[in-house]
């Protein structure tokens, strides 16, 4: 993916960091105890604006965003800086999300947000087991393998949050998570031979959770698995919130929410779940890779 | 997640899903509001209700219909058996969700031959931890099949309650449309209960915007007299209040009533 300067396509609409800052002030405005009363003469605006600016319904005035900062009290430089960003990206349709290095994490930190927040969560995975479905030791060779020189304790806390986004599925009010594999996905022995057995059992046991879907597309199947990356497709509850398609990418991450672009990944998406092999077969094809491996 | 069994399993569905031609249950998810349809789909919706603007209220009323109707079969039939052919895309309120919420233990077979249909059901409609909810990849011209599949989770020496929720339509002929009901039908005790809300051929407008859908390559959806929809029941008896308008049928004290639409729904009972 392209990390130049130039101008990227206006490709995915302002949904997304709308969500997210609407999210950021509503925590930030609890947590200060101030009413959205208060908060709306602040700006001079209703308390409804409050809400629909807290809803992610509507774009954002800098100067607004600066203003209930202030309020809130929230005198960080990068807390901020990271918000008007938002506030720029909520207004001007058309963004990719082109963090890099140490905001990269708090960015991550709001896809977690998103997850937490989506009705149904389809993934399709080319490459390695998604990650809510991984163990430990699975996460921590996946980890060690792209940041080869970093510290232990930071692999350490890399781990700890994969694995605690794991919390999701055994929560109050699980999403539905109905994830399509490619088999290349379950053959790549990450971290060994035991390694990936314990996490093709992993596989098989959170299938036989009620609101969890996995699909195993062999190599013997699915030309349109070849034709893209791997890629997730978020959806909320709220009817009038766009599905959001989420791509990882090396340095950043991309969310495209324009109907068209879902559209697309949806279409792919359904493709990739007719051909795999169903529900029901899947774990008796991992079982059989769990032989082999 | 599901106990899951078909006879045609393992065949490649994928081709199967055309989208290059509006998809019948892709259109009723954009009718219902639902996030689950391409563009093709709502710009043959639109065109649809640009022609007759009732459509919307069709797919609400129909929706609603079987939720009445399963609520009936549950608490006033005692049925917990259910044979759902024509599934549709997941959307609100889907048979076994509303069997489930009154009789968590009753078991629901959906059928269905349309890839997408079968996948997305697959995948989301998720049974009650005491009940069942499986699905048969059948074409409903097969009632052999589909008893059979549907046999390995319902006991069908006991009631089932057969629903077509608006999809008999999707059959040309209507000979052709009775003989699978009768063909399912004639597979289940006595006690077994027939649903079928379909449109009917009282509205110009409505046989136009099904002549302009079929022109553009989707499969047709022919509508009935009302004396064919009748048809479907004869000798069964009549749950009160008859053949009627879908909305006429049981409505919950004090719903708001939308309006009139040429669609009809009734329940039977086989003697």
């Amino acid at each position: 993916m392209s990390t130049d300067d130039e101008p990227l396509a206006d490709i995915s609409g302002p949904t997304v960091p709308r969500m997210i800052l609407g999210n950021q002030l509503h925590r930030f405005r609890e947590a200060a105890g101030i009413s959205p009363d208060r908060a709306g003469y602040e700006i001079r605006a209703s308390r409804s604006k409050i809400s629909r600016m807290e809803n992610g319904k509507v774009g954002f005035k800098e100067r607004d965003v600066a203003d209930l900062l202030d309020l809130y009290g929230i005198t960080d430089e990068e807390t901020r800086g990271g918000l008007m960003t938002l506030a720029r990206q909520a207004n001007a349709p058309g963004w990719w999300s082109k963090y890099g290095g140490d905001i990269m994490t708090d960015w991550f930190e709001e896809y977690l947000g998103l997850e937490a927040a989506a009705s149904v969560i389809r993934a399709f995975e080319l490459q390695f087991v998604h990650g809510l479905f991984q163990t430990e030791a699975y996460a921590r060779a996946v980890t060690l393998l792209g940041n080869t020189s970093a510290p232990a304790d930071e692999i350490d806390r890399r781990v700890g949050l994969r694995l605690k986004r794991q919390d999701l599925l055994t929560g109050p009010r699980p999403p539905q998570v109905w994830a399509v594999l490619d088999e290349g996905a379950l053959r790549r022995p990450f971290g060994g031979q035991a390694v990936m057995r314990g996490q093709l059992n992993r596989l098989i046991e959170v299938s036989e959770l009620r609101h969890v879907t996995i699909q195993v597309v062999p190599f013997s199947r699915g030309g349109h698995a070849a034709a893209g990356g791997s890629f997730t497709v978020l959806r909320f509850g709220d009817d009038d919130v766009p599905d959001v398609v989420y791509i990882e990418q090396l340095t950043s991450a991309l969310y495209l929410d324009k109907r068209e672009d879902v559209d697309h990944y949806l279409e792919v998406m359904n493709h990739l779940s007719t051909e795999a092999l169903t529900p029901a077969q899947t774990p008796q094809f991992l079982s059989e890779i769990i032989k082999e491996t | 997640m599901t106990d899951e069994h078909s006879a045609t399993q393992g065949q490649t569905a994928g081709t199967a899903i055309d989208t290059t031609v509006p998809h019948s249950a892709r259109i009723w998810n954009y009718w219902l509001g639902g996030k689950d349809n391409y563009e093709i789909d709502r710009v043959a919706g639109d065109q649809f209700s640009a022609i007759y603007p009732g459509i919307v209220d069709i797919a609400l009323a129909d929706r609603a219909f079987l939720g009445r109707v399963i609520r009936y079969m549950t608490d006033e039939a005692g049925v917990r058996q259910f044979l759902d052919v024509g599934t549709g895309l997941p959307t609100a309120a889907n048979t076994h969700q509303v069997a489930q919420s009154a009789a968590p233990e009753s078991r629901v077979v959906y059928v269905d031959n349309d890839p997408l249909v079968l996948a997305h059901a697959r995948a989301l409609l998720t049974s009650s931890p005491e009940g069942s909810t499986s699905y048969v990849d059948a074409d409903m011209h097969d009632a052999g099949t589909v008893l059979r599949e549907a046999a390995q989770w319902l006991d069908l020496s006991q009631p089932v309650a057969l629903t077509f929720m608006g999809v008999l339509g999707h059959v040309v002929d209507h000979e052709e449309a009775r003989s699978i009901v009768a063909g399912l039908l004639g597979g289940l005790p006595s006690g077994s209960y027939l649903s079928i809300n379909d449109s009917v051929n009282t509205s110009p407008a409505l046989e136009e915007a099904l002549r302009v859908y079929e022109a553009s390559g989707a499969v047709p959806y022919r509508t009935r007299t009302p004396e064919q929809f009748a048809g479907y029941f004869d000798g069964l008896e009549l749950i009160e209040p008859g053949v009627v308008n879908v909305d006429d049928w049981r409505p919950d004290p004090g719903s708001p009533r939308g309006p009139r639409i040429p669609q009809l729904g009734a329940v039977g009972r086989k003697p």
